[in-house]
C-alpha cells in the first residue's frame, strides 16, 4: 500500500526548510539551526521506523537494526539501499551512499573573485551551505535507530561528493 | 466478544487503554491487562522454542482466567498491545488478523505529527477505528 511522493517536492521542502532555519530563524546561531533541523528529521524517523517495521519480526541485536536500517528503510526512503556498512564490533558503523539523494543536485557557488583566498573561502562557506542539508538525514537514522530501543549519536561525513557517510556511534 | 484492548509503551507506560464492556468492570480488566506485562516480559526474555517462532510479534496466548484469555503482541519499536476476550475458543488467525490491524491504526494514530511520542494517545479516529476493528472481531470471512 504504497503512496507515491514527488521527489523534487520533497527536495525543494528539504532546501526550504535548511534555509528558513539557517537564514531566517537562526540566522546569527547556526548551531541552534542545526539542532532544530536535526530534531525535525529525528521525529520523521520516529515515525517512519514504527510504520516500516510493522510487518517484520523483532530485531535481536543491534547489527540487525542497522542492517534494517541499510536495506528496507533506505530502499523506502530514497529507493536504493546503501552501499557500503563498516563496522569496528564496538559500536560505530559507518553507513556509505555512493550517491545520496539529497546531494545529487547541490552545487557550488562559483566564487566571486579570482583569487586563491577567494575561492578556497567560497569553498568553504558551500561544503559548511552542505553539511547544514545533513542534519536532517542524521536525525533520520537516528530518530529511527531510537525507536528502534538504540540510543546513538549520528554524523556525518562529505569529503568526496555526490558520496556521503553517516557515522553511527551507539551509546552504552 | 473483546472486552478490553490496550497499548502499553516501551516503560511500560499505558498509552490507550479501552474497555468494551456494558458493567462496571473497567478496573478488572485493568488490572488484567497490567498483570500480563509481567507474562510479556518472562516471553521475551525466555522465549519457548516450541511457541510461536523466534521473535514474532505475535505473542500468542499469554494466559487464560477463568473467564477472559489474554492475548499480547510486541512490536519491534517495544510497544505492547493487549487484548483481553471472553470467548474461549478463538481461532489464531482471527486474532492475528486482529492485532495486525490493530497495530496499522496504531502506526496511523502516531504518525500525526501533532502526536507527541510517549504521550497518551487521544486521537478519536483512533478510538474509532479500533471500536469497528473490536466490532468486526471473529467476522474475518466478512471483510
Amino acid at each position: 500500500m504504497g503512496r507515491e511522493v514527488s521527489e523534487s517536492c520533497v527536495d525543494s521542502l528539504l532546501t526550504e526548510m535548511v534555509s528558513t532555519y539557517c537564514n531566517r530563524f537562526y540566522a546569527n546561531k547556526p548551531e541552534l539551526a542545526a539542532r532544530r533541523i536535526e530534531a525535525i528529521g529525528y521525529q520523521v524517523g520516529h515515525q517512519l521506523s514504527e510504520r516500516y517495521t510493522m510487518e517484520r519480526p523483532r530485531f535481536t541485536d543491534h547489527l540487525e537494526a542497522i542492517k534494517f536500517i541499510c536495506k528496507d528503510f533506505w530502499s523506502e526512503l530514497f529507493k536504493k539501499q546503501i552501499d557500503n556498512l563498516k563496522t569496528n564490533h564496538r559500536g560505530t558503523f559507518v553507513l556509505q551512499d555512493n550517491r545520496f539523494r539529497w546531494l545529487t543536485r547541490m552545487s557550488v557557488d562559483p566564487p566571486q573573485g579570482e583569487s586563491q583566498d577567494n575561492s578556497a573561502d567560497g569553498e568553504n562557506k558551500a561544503a559548511q551551505a552542505t553539511s547544514m542539508h545533513l542534519y536532517f538525514p542524521c536525525g533520520i537514522i537516528r530518530g529511527a535507530l531510537s525507536n528502534l530501543g538504540i540510543p546513538c549519536a549520528v554524523s556525518a561525513d562529505i569529503s568526496n561528493l555526490p558520496a556521503c557517510s553517516f557515522v553511527v556511534r551507539i551509546k552504552v | 466478544m473483546i472486552v478490553c484492548v490496550a497499548v502499553v509503551g516501551h516503560q511500560n507506560n499505558p498509552l490507550y487503554i479501552q474497555s468494551f464492556t456494558e458493567a462496571d468492570d473497567a478496573l478488572k480488566l485493568h488490572h488484567i491487562v497490567h498483570c500480563s506485562l509481567d507474562v510479556v516480559d518472562e516471553r521475551v526474555n525466555n522465549p519457548r522454542k516450541s511457541g510461536p517462532t523466534l521473535n514474532e510479534t505475535f505473542l500468542g496466548l499469554l494466559y487464560p482466567t477463568e473467564n477472559y484469555k489474554v492475548y499480547g503482541y510486541l512490536t519491534n519499536t517495544k510497544v505492547k498491545f493487549i487484548m483481553v476476550t471472553t470467548d474461549l475458543d478463538v481461532r489464531d488467525a482471527d486474532v492475528r488478523n486482529f492485532f495486525r490491524r490493530f497495530h496499522a491504526a496504531y502506526v496511523d494514530a502516531v504518525s500525526n505529527p501533532f502526536h507527541v511520542p510517549g504521550k497518551k494517545i487521544t486521537s478519536k479516529t483512533f478510538a474509532e477505528s479500533v471500536s469497528t476493528i473490536v466490532k468486526s472481531f471473529g467476522f474475518s470471512s466478512a471483510i
